[in-house]
């Protein structure tokens, strides 16, 4: 065998810096705004395609949504992946991270045979950093999470993780999942060759769909009970703005700045909030 | 006798020092189990934990389920999982809550612990309450109905400016990891004690499949951003790297202190990632937060709003910092910083010394 099967897992999320979709408030119209590909499973991507240009081998993006999903396949292309898959299926709404591990490691069970799992250390939307380690346990596999570096020598992989203050030297046998740290090396730029020939291939149905496939609960053989509102243990009970708190600053402006820096620390010993003990 | 099962927390220490996380999940749970009228148990894995249990009596724990071996002194996510695993199965019936801290270990846990129970899991939690919730919904006529006595797992959806609650009633335990720094630690009583429950655990050969060679603290990240008392934080105002200058200088006018930044002040390889404040960096809740041009976005916000004291300059005096610091200055940081420092010091320094002759 040449090379590793290497899976790499993207989610396409509301763009926020867009203001399409995006109301005053900053809450999300999601049906109005523009989607993106998740921002931290760029770094994902990244590590795929370094372990494949040092060991060779094929990398599979996936992806669970809507239809308009198969973009984020697209862009995945464009960046050098080799295929695509698109898991769709109206009974997957409302699933919470449990059901999307479920059925995400469906996925790559029906592909068989994946040597390393790449995800995003988390959405910028959902933003739970749960699907990772949750996909591991289905698949029985060790996992890395928050991976800043790696190198794979023999049939391992040596990783360095960031912890609190500091990080940690790992090394795993494979199978394993490996959930990428932004910190990490950023994406590299699409290559002009492959923004080239995706937009070849868009126009080619027949040879598209021999690089991104659109497969459904019943194709990769998932228990649609496990999935969905049905197989998720959570629900989203309420949601309510977050609050505009204070709005009642004292705002020193206009004079000369040392008078305003006197007037604020005279006002922070008249109010008694003890700063004075901190100041050394 | 309450009806409910208990609350458990899963300790989190690193090389046998326990993390602050550990006692604000203890203070949560001491809040929630008084609700419910049942107990605050901690689950402690490790090697020669020592007295860890005790300490643990001591921030409101009633009991403590101690797994002590050699394999465990390091963590490793699938030891730790059996060894969590062993625990819980033991139990008679499942906890009707179980807490973990959203850090590198907890959110490397305790979604492997939800998987293998098939139980929910809500991630970051800045609040948890109990109360009752009554499902509506019919699509899945198993989950319709009113539950007693849920836990409300409360966070915030920065990227939609929304905060959400997430239950999960249908089955315990109902688990949730909280975000370092959101919630309050009981006032430690050195007289408290409790049951220690040693609890062992047979490792399989597959648990080893992941070895630590090395852990490698940074020289740099020796000022614990979420212990600092003080934290001055420098944005992308500030211009350059050197700009930081002016972030220290001022930082060391006050004891505990610690410098902290804006994310996008990281992004531009002015500080490293360990100094980031806010959603993807760290919850910080200090007596006195100073940010030097920063513009206030929600995702800054979320991770210092919760600081006693907010002070912003910058030279914008729409600037959204306005909207939620307390005391503010519009002006230019690199007028402003230099003169705050000396009238910090020439102001308030004559209190202090007699303050810390008595401390
Ligand atoms: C406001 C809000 C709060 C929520 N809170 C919770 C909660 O606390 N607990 C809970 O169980 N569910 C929660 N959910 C539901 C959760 O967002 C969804 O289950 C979602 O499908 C996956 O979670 P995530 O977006 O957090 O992904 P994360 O777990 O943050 O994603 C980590 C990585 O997994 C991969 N990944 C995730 N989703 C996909 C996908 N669809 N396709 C391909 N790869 C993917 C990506 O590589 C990604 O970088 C919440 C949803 C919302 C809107
Ligand atoms: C998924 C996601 C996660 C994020 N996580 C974080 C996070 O954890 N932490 C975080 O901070 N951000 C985070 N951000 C980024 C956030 O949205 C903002 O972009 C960022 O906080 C802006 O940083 P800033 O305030 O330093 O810069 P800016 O918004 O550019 O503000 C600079 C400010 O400096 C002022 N200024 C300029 N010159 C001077 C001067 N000489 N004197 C005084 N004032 C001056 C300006 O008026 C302006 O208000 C995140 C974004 C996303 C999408």
């Amino acid at each position: 065998m040449s090379g590793y099967k290497i899976a790499v897992l993207i989610k396409q999320v509301p763009d926020t810096s867009s203001k399409a979709g995006v109301n005053p408030d900053g809450t999300v119209d999601r049906a109005r705004a523009k989607k993106m590909l998740n921002p931290f499973d760029k770094f994902a991507l990244q590590k795929a395609l370094e372990v494949r240009a040092e060991h060779g081998g094929e990398i599979i993006a996936i992806t669970m949504g809507p239809p308009p999903a198969k973009e984020i396949l697209a862009e995945a292309l464009e960046y050098g992946a080799d295929k695509g898959y698109l898991l769709t299926d109206k009974r997957l709404a409302a699933s919470d991270t449990l059901a999307t591990a479920y059925a995400l490691y469906s996925v790559v069970k029906y592909l068989g045979d994946v040597d390393i799992v790449f995800t995003g250390l988390q959405t910028t939307d959902g933003d739970t950093a749960q699907t990772g380690p949750q996909i591991a346990e289905r698949m029985d596999v060790p996992q890395i999470t928050y991976l800043e570096k790696l190198a794979v020598v023999d049939g391992k992989i040596h990783g360095v993780r960031v912890i609190e203050g500091g990080v940690q030297k790992l090394t795993t046998s494979m199978p394993a999942l490996i959930t990428v740290a932004n910190s990490a090396k950023p994406l590299e730029h699409k290559r002009f060759h492959n923004v080239h020939s995706v937009k070849e291939l868009l126009r080619n149905e027949e040879e598209l769909a021999n690089k991104i496939f659109t497969v459904n609960l019943d194709d990769i053989s998932a228990d649609s009970s496990r999935v969905g509102l049905v197989g998720s243990p959570t629900v989203v009970g309420k949601t309510w703005k977050l609050g505009e708190k204070g709005g009642s600053c004292a705002l020193f402006k206009g004079d000369a700045v040392s008078v305003e820096v006197a007037e604020l620390v005279d006002k922070l010993k008249a109010d008694e909030r003890g700063i004075e003990e901190l100041v050394q | 006798m309450s009806n409910y099962a208990d609350i458990v927390v899963i300790a989190d220490q690193i090389k046998n020092d326990l993390r602050p996380i550990t006692f604000e999940l203890l203070g949560a749970a001491t809040d929630l189990a008084k609700k419910l009228g049942v107990k605050v148990q901690a689950i402690v894995m490790g090697y020669e934990l020592g007295d860890i249990p005790q300490t643990l009596f001591h921030y409101g724990a009633n009991e403590v389920f101690v797994v002590d071996k050699p394999e465990l002194a390091e963590y490793t996510t699938l030891t730790y999982r059996r060894a969590a695993l062993a625990v819980l199965e033991a139990m008679e019936r499942p906890p009707h809550i179980l807490l973990c801290g959203a850090t590198t270990i907890g959110r490397d846990l305790a979604p492997r612990i939800a998987a293998y129970f098939e139980t929910g899991l809500t991630a970051d939690c800045t609040e948890l309450e109990i109360g009752d919730y009554e499902h509506k919904g019919k699509a899945d006529p198993a989950k319709t109905g009113l539950h007693k006595d849920c836990l409300y797992a409360i966070r915030p959806s920065f990227g939609e400016s929304l905060k959400a609650r997430i239950l999960g009633p249908w089955k315990n335990p109902q688990m949730a990891t909280a975000r370092v720094g959101t919630m309050m630690p009981n006032e430690p009583d050195n007289s408290r004690t409790g049951k220690i429950i040693p609890v062992s655990v047979n490792f399989d050969e597959s648990d080893f499949r992941v070895s630590v060679e090395e852990t490698v603290y940074e020289v740099s990240n020796t000022v614990d951003l979420t212990q600092a008392k003080v934290i001055v934080s420098g944005g992308f105002g500030l211009g350059s790297a050197d700009g930081f200058d002016v972030v220290r200088d001022l930082s060391s006018a006050f004891a505990d202190s610690a410098v902290g930044s804006s994310r996008k002040a990281v992004d531009a390889g002015w500080i490293p990632y360990a100094h980031q404040v806010g959603q993807s960096g760290k919850t910080v809740r200090p007596a006195l937060y100073i940010a030097l041009g920063i513009s206030g976005a929600i995702q800054h916000r979320v991770g210092m709003s919760n600081s006693a004291t907010i002070i912003a300059v910058n030279k914008d005096e729409d600037a959204p910092i306005f909207q939620f610091a307390h005391y503010g200055i519009v002006g230019d940081l690199y007028e402003v910083a230099p003169l705050l420092k000396e009238r910090f010091k020439t102001a308030m320094a004559g209190d202090v010394n007699v303050a810390k002759v008595g401390g």
